[in-house]
């Protein structure tokens, strides 16, 4: 999908104009942003609001995320341990150091 | 004040056109534009006349700003001044040092281009070249050649979709810092619309009674409520209530049967009048 987000009022303003005109092609809407269709037209909604604001227009093709495929085992058991740890006030560094899982540095290192 | 209407000239605080003219065409000779036919000596309107300069009102009549900006004339201010002020200078000198990632972008895709039409020209070469060794060794000479050449041409464009992907990711990075500052600038803006908001509504209960009163004793239905949002009546009671209540010494072109002439609107409104009949 493509996400459309706006950092002024006069491109926010348009974001919610083409929202209200286009409620099929707009999967989504917060605020000053949207998710569009991954159509031409979403494509073509999204390139109209970066021809009028220019840099006030930010647009990211976006893609749901498959864990299972994307995601080393290493981090996704952390999640899944960290989420089930005892004491909910342990910090994660704290809750990995000494274990097999990753330490924070080495998530923040390493790009997915 | 002195007007000319078609040919006729009129002279004095109240005024009664009945020439075939507008009174949208009246009202901007009063603002001092050119009109065909009608010129209006007057001293210059103030901001207020943007609200009552013309009644009825072309547009919905924005009673809260109508009032704050009536507020202002007679010398409130709104407790809200300095800090809008204040926001009003920090966006000024705000800036946001852009770049043109869009021109980036697109040498990216062309060099993406490029390479893959290369590699597909190298891959036919090889064929040919494969074909040729195998049906006659001394005739791939040439074919062997233009491989050569399709192989470092490839080499060259790829080293410069690579430099091209490494200077775009460099400028994404540094629009990422400016959408930082373009998100900090929005806040301000977002803050400064709020203070404005609030200033408005401060300044327009500062004479909200005065207001309410004119409604009370002119001519027309209106209920003015505790404050501009619960104001229950027509527009044209509403613009001459503002009128009433502002210091106006330009004209009032008023094209509303409320009053029963000229002279009996400048008295009642306390501001000079030229009116015209109904459309």
């Amino acid at each position: 999908m493509l996400l459309v987000v706006t950092y002024s009022q006069a491109a926010r303003t348009t974001l919610r104009n083409v929202c209200r005109s286009h409620e099929a092609t707009v999967v989504r809407r917060f605020g000053r942003a949207a998710l569009f269709e991954a159509t031409e037209l979403g494509a073509f909604l999204a390139l109209r609001l970066r021809e009028k604001h220019g840099s006030e227009v930010q647009i990211e093709r976006t893609t749901p995320l498959n864990e299972y495929e994307d995601v080393p085992e290493s981090v996704q058991e952390a999640a899944a341990a960290y989420e089930k740890r005892d004491k909910p006030s342990t910090p994660y560094a704290k809750f990995a150091a000494g274990t097999d899982h990753p330490d924070p540095e080495r998530l923040d290192a390493s790009e997915l | 004040m002195n007007a000319v209407v078609a040919g006729r000239t009129y002279e004095g605080r109240a005024i009664d056109v009945d020439a075939g003219v507008s009174a949208a065409a009246v009202a901007r000779a009063v603002r001092g534009e050119d009109v065909d036919g009608v010129s209006v000596s007057c001293p210059s309107p103030t901001p207020v006349h943007d609200y009552v300069g013309l009644i009825p009102p072309v547009d919905a009549f924005d009673l809260r700003g109508a009032l704050a900006t009536t507020a202002r004339a007679l010398g409130h201010e709104a407790p809200q001044r300095e800090a809008i002020e204040d926001l009003r200078t920090q966006l000024t000198e705000f800036e946001v040092d852009g770049i043109d990632v869009a021109a980036i972008r697109r040498r990216v895709a062309e060099a993406g281009d490029d390479e893959a039409h290369l590699r597909e020209r190298v891959a036919a070469l090889r064929g040919r070249v494969q074909a040729l060794r195998e049906a006659d060794g001394e005739t791939a000479a040439d074919a062997e050649a233009e491989l050569e050449s399709a192989i470092t041409e490839l080499s060259e464009v790829e080293t410069e979709r690579i430099a091209a992907e490494q200077s775009l990711s460099r400028a994404e990075a540094r629009e990422r810092a400016a959408r930082d500052r373009r998100e900090r600038r929005l806040e301000l803006a977002d803050r400064l619309a709020n203070l404005e908001r609030g200033a408005r509504a401060d300044l327009a209960a500062t004479v909200y009674d005065e207001f309410t009163a004119a409604v009370a004793t002119l001519p027309g239905d209106g209920d003015a409520g505790g404050e501009p949002g619960e104001y229950d009546g027509d527009a044209v009671t509403a613009a001459l209530g503002v009128a009433r209540v502002a210091p106006l010494r330009a004209p009032v072109v008023l094209a509303a049967d409320r009053f029963d002439d000229a002279a009996t609107a400048a008295d009642r409104l306390d501001a000079p009048v030229v009116r015209l009949p109904r459309p």
